[in-house]
């Protein structure tokens, strides 16, 4: 069920991945940031949030361009859930509708 | 004490148990759009010979659904272990400003709790996490990051994510294609309002505007996974250059 090169892979993966997880937490955990510094850091949250989900912006489908365009307006207004959901239903719609 | 009153300060600083729940109850949203993307995972892992032993193996130890994707998608038998060990690194590489965001926040934790909590630190839980610790220093409470909330939420990412894609490898060839029915948007959505909730005005969102048009251009016109990178490097870049003019 677990093949050896198989499992080498994943061991290896999971080492890597976690010294993704701690390594700015331990290189930064006993400094001061400078100022300018410290404007990157508060920037780096929603740097790495809009790079994530680029791709949504550049479809080359109609429907899910306009089903990001409504999640983004409920998004400037709406808590998470309805957020979402009106995300979801948008998409899955506009999908089946427009082709 | 009033049932809204009691209600009230558990929202802000309530018990450890509802601390806890309050973590799981806002990861709500985010398992819906996890949830498909868990099954079509397991599904692709099947037919690239992965057994229903050997992914959840992957996604409970690995536990970061980019860079599964990728090596999923790369996979061949016998596996071609440095290029899928370095493609994993390039994609999770964004959790270094991830976790360099959080550090300010952590320094109340002793260090084998902080790095417990952070083998959980993915997309959602970090976002879900540092959002909260923002939104709990504004109101004055210490410590701002509040660990039990941050594992409620991570712990129910981590049981869906690793659940789904088992049961994924196990359901494959039995799924359509679930991408149909838009499950897909729940991630813009979530990342959105999660946004909404760090904006502090046009001039402090300058560097995401540069960084989601350079990710949109490289996720154009450049193959593979270097989108993420490029995009976020390039929004820090900015915000390392505008700092100056304020």
């Amino acid at each position: 069920m677990i093949g050896a090169a198989t499992l080498l892979t994943i061991v290896l993966m999971a080492g890597v991945t976690y010294l993704t997880r701690i390594g700015g937490y331990v290189v930064l955990r006993n400094r001061t940031l400078s100022a300018r510094a410290t404007a990157v850091m508060e920037a780096a949250p929603g740097c790495v949030l809009i790079s994530v989900i680029a791709p949504a912006f550049v479809s080359r489908n109609p429907a899910d361009l306009l089903a990001l365009a409504i999640t983004f307006v409920a998004a400037t207004r709406l808590s998470m859930l309805p957020t979402v959901l009106i995300g979801v239903a948008s998409a899955g719609l506009l999908r089946h509708f427009i082709r | 004490m009033s049932v809204s009153e009691a209600a009230s300060s558990e929202a802000i600083d309530g018990g450890s148990g509802s601390e806890f729940r309050r973590g799981v109850m806002s990861c709500v949203p985010v398992l819906l759009g996890t949830t498909p993307y868990a099954l079509v995972l397991g599904a692709q892992a099947t037919q690239k010979g992965l057994s229903a032993v050997e992914l959840p193996l992957m996604t409970g130890l690995n536990f970061a659904g980019g860079s599964e994707f990728a090596a999923i998608q790369l996979w061949t038998s016998p596996p071609h272990i440095a290029l899928i060990v370095a493609i994993t690194f390039l994609v999770n590489s964004r959790h270094f400003l991830m976790g360099a965001a959080l550090a300010p926040f952590l320094g109340h934790l002793p260090q084998r709790k902080a790095f417990a909590a952070l083998f959980f630190l993915c997309d959602e839980s970090w976002a879900l996490g540092l959002a909260d610790a923002k939104q709990r220093t504004e109101a004055g409470i210490t410590p701002a990051f509040s660990l039990r909330y941050y594992m409620g939420a991570a712990l129910a990412m981590y049981l869906a994510w690793v659940g789904f894609t088992a049961a994924g490898a196990l359901l494959g060839p039995m799924l359509g294609d679930v991408q149909h029915y838009g499950f897909d948007m729940a991630f813009p959505a979530v990342f959105l309002v999660l946004m909404r909730g760090m904006w502090k005005g046009m001039a402090a969102a300058r560097p995401w505007l540069v960084s989601l048009v350079v990710a949109a251009l490289v996720y154009l016109f450049v193959p593979g996974a270097w989108y993420v990178a490029a995009g976020a490097v390039s929004g820090l870049a900015s915000a390392w250059l505008m700092a100056g003019d304020a």
